[in-house]
């Protein structure tokens, strides 16, 4: 049931999205998010949307699986919608019991409702297309003039990655833990909520320990390997900008032009 | 030329209370002396807990001595300015293959050394390329380590290192949480690279059979080198070894019996060649003896017929059915398990042995067929599985990893806490657990955590006896373990069954581990039981045990090689000391 659990997903294929430089990506899913929240009408959002699909369809994964991303946070997107529709004043539509919905609070609703769903297909495409591994590249790379105000970037890209790699691996280990103790009769199912949170103790301090214990072994395992921090590193794939990358970042600017003039004239 | 050289070299973990006072000495490595030369194939001897890995530590810079001195290729190990240099000199890789592979990339694995030391991009592309055909782990550049095998991911791990172009390369123990394929694999990369690259190796170990081939060996007891020498002076003495808490392979010992029992072998058989080619002039210069008739075979002793506790149906899983993911784990098994048998079920990683087992007491649900004990079906709706887990016990492979509880008294009482039964039968129940398994009384209060590896490992199956099952199954309980702590657990495990007459069942891929002790084996291969028989019987199937990564027990390989010789013995011997007898029936 733990193994179902899947994070920052990549799908692999080939594609113009799939080739592009992770710090192209990144910038793009910025502006992305800058503009769907920026679009405060009809005609700017389906520009979006309609940019989005295009991009959707570049990327060769198939649109299920974007879609299976939203499953999970369906409850979340109810409730945000029903706290918008019923708690915003404004011209009262109609009302029942002691809720009543306004002129304001639908449009509300509508269109948080619509941002949070594009803008979670929107961010999943990043996943999708792009290999953990690329990913904390590109944010190491792109957040490097952090460094200057010594912001441990390097450390975090690097803690990110293996982060990563760890998951799986302590689900796995969670699973195993789990069954152990079940063959020792522990319950993980039934009693409320404190009975249940304190059943949990069995399962996770033989966890902690466990990830303790893999810490300390990984440390030894990176400074036999000469690790001692950022500095003086090489990459065996350094990130390099290709003319596709440059023809893509003309695109984000032309769309960043785009949309805001038409903002400004609308 | 010397690559490691050790003089009077001192390691002390020094423990210290809150206040940062003094609380305790540990010596780690007491005044050792030792020179390894380039090229050398090193192999270092010694139980859990004799230095053997501390030493390691020092060689990669990983540990500074306390006292003494340590050169690696002339550099001093102490002097801070070397430390890279060493480390890149001498890598290291570890017995945990999943802790040091840094990696979501094999190739990018190899590449975080290289890439460390600043080594430019196109030469890292060559090496990484190099690095990883050398271990014939070229073809899963792109793989996730995941995905790979213990012994893949040892020797993605011995890629990493090799990248980094050492002279000298440290393995501790790196065999240990592997399978007999794996460890094979492992090894024979390892000999390549000295062989082919001149790497000098050390490789601390406690499976002797891996030490034969080496060019010298170390054995370190108390922080000492204790015993050093070619591997055949070493294995000379077996009592020596033995008081170290180590043992010799099957092959040197059988060996070493007959010597004992009179028969004027050679000093120090370390192969199965050797054996049978010594037997064999033997054999030339008493040829009467071999004319002698065979001797009128042991009657097998007849179990009385049990009732089963167990039956298996048909049983079939599939992890992730339906999808395109789908593995069939278990494919169409029927079993029925005897009350009071001792039972080993053997195969390698991945034949299903772990599955089959989870299945006995409802862990997994089987896909398909049946399950039931004391002929109840256990999927039935009003069936009490919670109970069902209760009678059938379970300990799992590094059951430590389970222990949780502020003492080892409340963590054994976990499960008959769970049972619901009351505090005071819950304390009887514990106790006569900790019994059993020979814990020391004054350990009963500790933290669990205090333990050493063996005394965890004890806990976690009083952990499980105390519950009282009438099965108790116990996946790879020896893994891990020194001889010593093998032979111990082994040993309880036996002694259990015989006060108690529970049923035991025993997985393991130790061939030679389960023959000493069960009545019934039954191989796994590809989710299905391939040979299901006494050890005798399945032992006969030793080549077609071979094709499925498995193998027989040394002294059944030593049998069939002497039969073929010509010699009258019988080939269903599974024991070191039941080849000793037949081999002295048919000589004398």
């Amino acid at each position: 049931m733990l193994r179902e659990i899947t994070l920052g997903q990549y799908y692999p294929a080939k594609s113009v999205l799939h080739t592009l430089d992770p710090r192209v990506k990144l910038f793009s899913t910025l502006i992305f998010i800058i503009t769907l929240f920026s679009a405060n009408n009809a005609i700017l959002f389906a520009f979006v949307l309609i940019t989005l699909f295009g991009i959707i369809k570049l990327s060769h994964v198939p649109f299920s699986f974007m879609v299976r991303g939203l499953r999970s946070i369906v409850v979340l997107l109810v409730i945000a919608g029903l706290f918008n529709m019923f708690l915003t004043p404004g011209k009262e539509l109609f009302s029942f019991w002691i809720f009543s919905v306004s002129d304001v609070g639908l449009k509300n609703a509508a269109y948080m409702t619509a941002r949070m769903v594009i803008l979670i297909v929107g961010t999943s495409l990043l996943t999708l297309t792009t290999t953990p591994n690329q990913l904390t590249d590109g944010l190491e790379k792109s957040m490097g003039f952090l460094k200057k105000i010594r912001f441990p970037v390097h450390e975090i890209a690097m803690m990110m990655s293996i982060a990563l790699r760890f998951i799986p691996i302590l689900i796995e280990e969670t699973d195993k833990i789990m069954k152990a103790q079940m063959a020792r009769g522990a319950d993980f199912e039934t009693g409320g909520l404190i009975k249940k949170a304190k059943n949990m103790v069995p399962l996770l301090v033989p966890l902690f320990m466990s990830a303790f214990r893999r810490a300390l072994d990984l440390s030894y395992a990176m400074e036999a390997r000469c690790y001692n921090g950022g500095e003086g590193r090489t990459k065996m794939r350094p990130l390099k900008y290709s003319s596709l990358d440059q023809r893509a970042y003309i695109c984000i600017v032309a769309f960043i032009i785009v949309f805001y003039v038409a903002k400004g004239l609308l | 030329m010397s690559i490691i050289r050790a003089k009077e070299l001192v390691h002390e973990y020094i423990r210290r209370d809150d206040e940062g006072n003094i609380e305790g000495i540990e010596v780690a490595l007491d005044h050792v002396n030792l020179n390894v030369e380039l090229g050398q194939f090193i192999s270092v001897l010694g139980h859990n807990g004799s230095g053997k890995s501390t030493f390691a530590k020092h060689i990669n810079a990983l540990l500074t001595p306390s006292e003494g001195t340590l050169f690696v290729d002339g550099m001093n190990t102490s002097d801070d300015e070397f430390t890279f240099a060493v480390r890149q000199t001498a890598g290291m890789v570890f017995q945990n293959p999943d802790n040091q592979i840094i990696a979501s990339v094999v190739d990018e694995d190899v590449a975080f050394g290289p890439e460390n030391i600043g080594v430019p991009t196109d030469e890292i592309i060559k090496r990484v390329e190099k690095s990883l055909k050398m271990v014939g782990m070229y073809k899963y550049k792109s793989h996730s380590p995941n995905k790979l095998s213990g012994g893949q991911k040892q020797r993605v791990a011995i890629a990493g290192v090799m990248a980094m172009e050492p002279k000298c390369i440290i393995l501790d123990e790196p065999t240990a949480m592997l399978d007999p394929d794996g460890r094979k694999d492992v090894l024979q990369a390892v000999h390549t690279l000295n062989k082919e690259k001149g790497i000098t190796v050390i490789l601390i170990t406690h499976y002797m059979e891996e030490v034969v081939d080496s060019d010298y060996v170390f054995v370190m007891e108390k922080g000492k080198v204790c015993m050093e020498g070619k591997p055949r002076e070493i294995f000379k003495d077996v009592e020596a070894l033995k008081s170290h808490s180590l043992d010799v392979p099957q092959v040197t010992l059988l060996a070493y019996e007959l010597r004992k029992a009179g028969l004027p072998l050679p000093e120090c058989i370390l192969t199965r060649k050797e054996l049978v080619a010594a037997l064999k002039d033997l054999r030339v210069a008493n040829a009467s003896a071999a004319a002698l008739a065979k001797p009128v075979k042991q009657a097998v002793k007849a179990k009385a017929t049990a009732d089963n506790v167990l039956i298996l149906d048909h049983v079939s899983y599939k992890y992730s059915p339906d999808t395109a993911y789908e593995i069939k784990a278990l494919d169409d098994v029927s079993l029925s398990i005897k009350e009071g048998e001792f039972i080993g079920i053997i195969g390698h990683t991945g034949s299903g042995k772990s599955t089959l087992v989870q299945h006995l007491n409802g862990l997994i649900k089987a896909t398909e067929g049946g399950i039931y004990y004391r002929g109840q079906d256990i999927y039935d709706n009003d069936y009490d599985i919670k109970d069902l887990r209760t009678q059938v016990g379970m300990v799992f492979q590094y059951p430590e990893h389970q222990l949780f509880e502020t003492t080892v008294f409340k963590d054994v009482q976990f499960g008959p806490k769970n049972q619901g039964l009351d505090e005071k039968e819950q304390i009887k129940r514990a106790y006569e657990a900790l019994g059993l398994v020979g814990l020391p009384q004054d350990l009963y209060l500790a933290s669990p955590f205090e333990l050493s590896g063996g005394q965890k490992r004890r806990a976690a199956i009083a952990g499980v006896i105390a519950m009282k099952p009438a099965v108790l199954i116990l996946d790879e309980p020896t893994a891990g373990l020194d001889p010593k702590g093998r032979d111990d657990i082994l040993g309880l495990i036996s002694d259990m069954h015989k006060k108690r007459g529970d049923t035991v069942i025993l997985v393991s891929h130790s061939m030679e581990d389960v023959a000493n002790y069960v009545d019934r084996i039954i191989v796994m291969d590809g989710g299905k039981p391939a040979f299901d028989g006494t050890p005798k019987e399945v032992f006969a199937h030793y080549k077609e045990l071979e094709s499925m990564g498995l193998a027989a027990p040394q002294v059944t390989y030593v049998m069939n090689d002497l039969k073929e010789e010509g010699f009258a013995v019988d080939v269903d011997v599974t024991t070191v000391e039941e080849a000793k007898q037949e081999i002295l029936s048919v000589i004398n």
